[in-house]
Formats: C-alpha cells, structure tokens, sequence
C-alpha cells in the first residue's frame, strides 16, 4: 500500500525546520485566539492569511491548520477560568468546566481537556489519513450536478446548524450567494452589480468581509461590555494540571466516545466543532449513571466536548480537502486561502499536490503533540494574557483587521470592505444572524454557480438532472430535508399554539 | 428585536426585489449555452424576498416586543466612539501613513477605553505599531501607504 510512502512524504515536508516553526507559531497564536474573549478561530485565521502570501502553500496550510487546532483548546481556557467561551466550539465547556474551577479544580478540567484534546486530535488525523484518500477517489466520478448537491447540502445544513433562529441563517446565507453574485460572471464574463466602480468588477473578496464580520464585528460587540472579568484562581503548575487516576478512570471513555462522535460530525459538511462539542455533551449525560452531576463540575462534561470539537476540527479538513467543500466558517476561510494560493482544493488535489495535502496531514502530528506541550505545561502563560485588559486588547484586534485587510492586496478598498462588513457584522450579532452562513455561501457561491449552469447545460431534463442521479439524488434530499426541518418545527409549534420564535431560540 | 425585525424585513425584501429587477434589466436569463448570467441573481433575489416576507409576517405576528437590543448610556458611548476612532484611522491611513495613523489610533483608543497611565498608553502604541512595521512593512515587505515623516 502505498500509504506508508504518503505518510513518509508527508514527515519529510512537514519536519522541515521552518515547517516545524511554523506550527509552532500557528499553535501558540491559535491557543491565543482561541483564549481570547472576542475573536474566535475564523477571524484569527482570516488575520493571519495575508501572513501567508509570501511564504510557500504547504508552510502557509500548516500555520493555519496549527491555529485551528491550537484555538480548540484556547477557547477551554476561557471557558474554564471566566465563565466566557472564547470560541463557540467552547460554550458547553463552561457548564462543568466553571463549577470545577469555582471547586478549585480548574487546573484537573484544563489538564483533562489537553489530554483529551490530543487523544482526540491524534486519532482525528489517522482517521483523516485513512478516510481523505478514498473519499478523493470516489469523489473523482463526481459530476457538476453531484458537486452542486454538496455544496447546496453544506450551505443548509451549516445553517441549521449554527444560527439559533434558522430563518434569519437562511437570509445569512442567501445574502452571502447575493454578495458572490458581484464581479465578472464566470461564463459569459459580463460584469455583474458592479456600480461602475472598478473594485467591485473583481467581485467581492471574502477576507475583507470574514476579518469585518468576525474580527471587527466581534469588536465592535463587546465594546458594549464594560465590566471587569474575574478570573478563578487556582493553581497551573504542571503538577497541578495532571489529572489524578480518578478523573482518568471517568474520563476514558468520554474521550473515546467525544473523538468518534466528533469525527463523524466534523466529517460532514456544515456540521463542524459547535455541533460535535454540544453533541458529545448530550450524549455523554446520557449515558452517565451519574447525569445529576453534569452542570455541577462533572469532568466528563469537560473532557467529551473537548475531544469532540478536536477531532471535528481535524475532520473539517476531509471535506475540505477532498471534494472542496469546507464543514465550518473557518475551514471556508482557509478554503478561500487554498484558491487564493492557487491550488484547487477537490479530489484532485491528492493527486496534484501530494506533498501539500501530506505535509498538512503530517503536520497535524505534530501540532498535536506541540499542543499538549504548550497546554499543560504553559497555561500560566495564557493565564496571564488573559489578565491584559480589553481597552488594550480591542485596539490590538482592530489594528490587526486593517493591516491585515490591507496587504490583502495593498489596498485602502479592501480597508473601506472591511469596515463595512465590520458594522454588517455588529448589527448581524446582535440581532440573530449567522456571519458564519454567510461567509461560507460567498466562497461556495462561485463555485456553485459554476456547478449548478455546467449541470443545467448537459441536462436535458432542466433541474431533474439533480435529481435523477443517483448520488446527486440523495445529496439534494438531504439538502431539503435541512431546510424543511426548521419549517415543519414552526409549523408544528403553531398548531400546538406554541411561540414559534421561543422555540427557536 | 421586533422592530428590528421587521425594519431589517421590509429593507431586505425592497433590496431582495431591487436585485432581481436589475438582474433581468441588465443581464440575458438564458443564452445560447443555457441559463445565463441573470439566472441565479433572478432566483436569489426571489428566494430571499420570500424569506423576507416571512420574517415580515412572523414579526408582525409577534406580540410581544422582547428584549432592547440597542446599548444604552456608556456601552452606546463605548460603541460609537470605537467605531467612530476606526474610521477615523482608516481615513488618516493615506495622509500620516500606516505606522503614525497606527500609532496615533492605539493612544487615542487605549487612552480612552482604559484610562490608562500615560506611559502605559504611548509604550503600547510605540510596541503595537513596531511590531507592525517589523511584521508586515520589513518582513512581508508590504507596501504601507508612507507618511510626512517617510514611514
């Protein structure tokens, strides 16, 4: 098998002393990100991409994934210690993982959640080798009409998924396909929605928009809060971190059981880490003989997410790699990174460039093992970052977002983009949409224009193309499926005489 | 948030039909190849002025007015001024350059957030600002708009 050669490949890239610095930064940064209230891994990979431009794909990939599997873990931090998530793959660490810090047992949750994060993360990434290659092969018999299905399943489903009231995720999304509709069209090349502005012919960027919608958003959102946080005190030392033989007699196989549960959750497209952590949870109080202690500093509470939206995270790169379509908003960020670098993510890009999507692979390895490092043995470093007051730490983010949007392209337009998007995002904050739905429709919307009049022209039968082959067929009734639910619920939810809007919430 | 709801309805389902309408005016439906470059502008517009339309109706529908979304008092202060600074220094970017408009940005902001000492305030702006240069200007060697004081 030709397995062991790939995974050769893969070390002999990624252990190059660069590549290795570079996931040390990614990882390092990514558990900053992660920590930091405010800004979440899709805008600190968004910031950190024009990072990338000047170095070679497979150093920038490697930095990015790093970052992201670095901020899984940033966001427990937070949530252990202030009750705050720090990313939204955390918001179920903070039920048991703040009643064990107020227990004074902060440093057994952090110590549980790196552990398992790296069980999680390592079997995530042998999975991801064993699961990439043959979904590659078998996604090279797709046609458009399959490609356009897919897309249409990730655009719905991570809608479903990620919003709180789906209706207002469905007007994210279909405002982010209105966006990518701006520019030369792709197959007759007349400029649409342009305004006679020559910027826009070039349509509209989506990194200006993610670092305004999530960074600056972001931002602008928690301007609004001006108390102080309080940290739980505890002790951080490595000692102190090290779970006794208790807590890993409970814990086992909640890890077991968050990784494979977070696999297959990440592995879907739409569905990434949020879901998986949430999910893991549920699952977990369930099958406890014990649920009376969940919300009151279970570990298992702590330790089940937190493997779940590492080994989501690692999965969120199959769909990505393989057939182009990414599972969350920042793997859709790193997607737009991959086009921008000139690669064309897909099953071919196994084929194409074996050394960027083995060297990726191998150097998940090692972020991971560098991750389990940084996260037992430095938390008083990032303890400490935390104490750096938000007046200080809301300019930096700031300044980041303008510097970042502007060596896009050196351009003072994709600046003005930004801020734009920057209110967009505040306003779609506050009132219930979903900037993730909408930054993943504008990358997919070019692609799915594509895929959706390539399929429109070899069919004869109009859009019963979609339908009448087989795997296309299937794709595109899940797709409905994920948009009827959130129907029938409101519909349901009427006839009981119940409010539909509290129900969605 | 209900009147948000319904403001944003009745904006998005104006904007949702504008869109359309300009897509069929400006743009051929089909072409020779199949559908063409108005097609799915046509079809997103439509789709979204139906999803605007049933936001309208279900806000309309909702009695009750639910929680004040809009900051008040000093996190409306906070807000404004944050966003108002920000502008302000992407303006400035041009005319004093990306590492002075940086500069100047953070003491303003910090000062203003934190209250901050002094020192504490211009050690964190002079930082920010190097480590900006040092990163993008010197090591990505991209081009900052330059000011007066030639960086």
């Amino acid at each position: 098998m030709d397995f062991l050669s790939n995974l050769q490949l893969g070390f002999s890239v990624a252990f190059t002393p660069f590549n290795v610095l570079m996931a040390v930064v990614g990882v390092m940064v990514g558990m900053l990100i992660g920590a930091l209230p405010g800004i979440g891994p899709p805008s600190g990979v968004a910031m950190l991409l024009p990072l990338t431009f000047g170095m070679d794909p497979t150093s920038g990939i490697i930095m990015l994934a790093a970052l992201y599997a670095g901020s899984m873990y940033g966001g427990t931090i937070t949530a252990v210690l202030i009750n705050t998530p720090g990313e939204s793959a955390s918001v179920v660490t903070c039920l048991d993982g703040y009643q064990m810090a107020l227990q004074g047992r902060a440093g057994p949750a952090l110590g549980i959640a790196a552990i398992g994060s790296f069980i999680a993360g390592t079997v995530g990434v042998v999975l991801l080798m064993l699961v990439s290659p043959l979904l590659a092969r078998w996604a090279l018999s797709f046609g458009p009409p399959e490609t356009f299905a897919l897309m249409l399943l990730g655009l719905t489903t991570v809608t479903l998924l990620t919003g709180e009231d789906a209706l207002k995720g469905y007007i994210s999304m279909v405002l982010g396909l209105m966006l990518a509709m701006v520019g030369f069209d792709i197959i007759s090349g007349q400029a649409r929605y342009g305004l006679g502005i020559a910027e826009m012919m070039d349509g509209i960027d989506f990194l200006p928009v993610a670092i305004g919608l999530f960074g600056l958003g972001e931002v602008l959102a928690g301007a609004e809060q001006t108390g102080k946080t309080e940290i739980a005190k505890g002790r951080y030392g490595l000692r102190d971190v090290l779970p006794s033989a208790a807590d890993w007699a409970r814990t086992r196989w909640s890890i077991v059981r968050g990784t494979v549960m977070g696999f297959a959750v990440g592995v879907l497209p739409g569905a990434g880490p949020t879901v998986a952590s949430f999910l893991a949870y549920t699952v977990e109080k369930r099958v406890s003989k014990t649920p009376e202690r969940f919300g009151k500093g279970a570990i298992e509470g702590v330790a089940a997410p937190e493997a779940a939206n590492n080994a989501a995270a690692t999965a969120a790169m199959v769909p990505m790699l393989t057939l182009g379509i990414p599972g969350s908003a920042t793997t859709a960020i790193m997607l737009g990174g991959l086009m921008m670098w000139g690669l064309r993510p897909g099953p071919l890009l196994f084929e194409k460039n074996p050394q960027f999507v083995w060297g990726l692979i191998a150097s998940q390895y090692i972020a991971n093992v560098l991750l389990l490092i940084l996260s037992t043995a430095f938390i008083p470093l990032f303890v400490r970052a935390l104490r750096v007051p938000y007046s200080i730490l809301m300019p930096l983010i700031i300044m980041f977002c303008i510097t970042g949007a502007y060596s896009l392209k050196n351009s003072l337009w994709d600046v003005g983009q930004m801020l734009i998007f920057g209110v967009l995002g505040y306003f779609m904050k506050k009132l219930g949409y979903s900037p993730a739905a909408l930054v993943l429709a504008l990358v997919l919307g070019p692609l799915a224009e594509r895929a959706l009049r390539q399929s429109l022209i070899i069919s004869d039968s109009g859009i019963g193309i979609f339908f009448m082959r087989p795997i296309s067929g299937v794709l595109m009734a899940l797709a409905l499926a994920a948009v009827a639910v959130p129907v029938a619920r409101a519909l349901l939810n009427r006839k009981s005489g119940s409010d539909p809007e509290r129900q969605n919430q | 948030m209900r009147n948000a709801d319904r403001v944003s309805a009745v904006l998005l389902l104006a904007g949702a039909l504008g869109f359309s309408a300009v897509a069929l005016q400006s743009w051929p439906y089909t072409s020779p190849e199949g559908p063409g470059p108005a097609f799915l502008p046509f079809w997103l517009g439509l789709g979204m002025a139906c999803l605007a339309a049933m936001m309208l109706t279900r806000s309309l529908r909702e009695k009750n007015a639910g929680e004040a979304w809009w900051p008040r008092g000093v996190a409306l202060r906070h807000v404004l001024v944050v966003l108002g600074v920000t502008v302000a220094f992407a303006a400035l970017i041009k005319v004093l350059g990306m590492i002075l408009a940086t500069a100047l940005f953070l003491v303003v902001l910090v000062r203003y957030l934190g209250r901050h000492s002094w020192l504490l305030v211009l050690s964190v702006a002079a930082g920010a600002a190097g480590f900006d240069y040092l990163v993008f200007a010197y090591w990505l060697r991209v081009p900052f708009p330059l000011g007066p004081l030639g960086f």
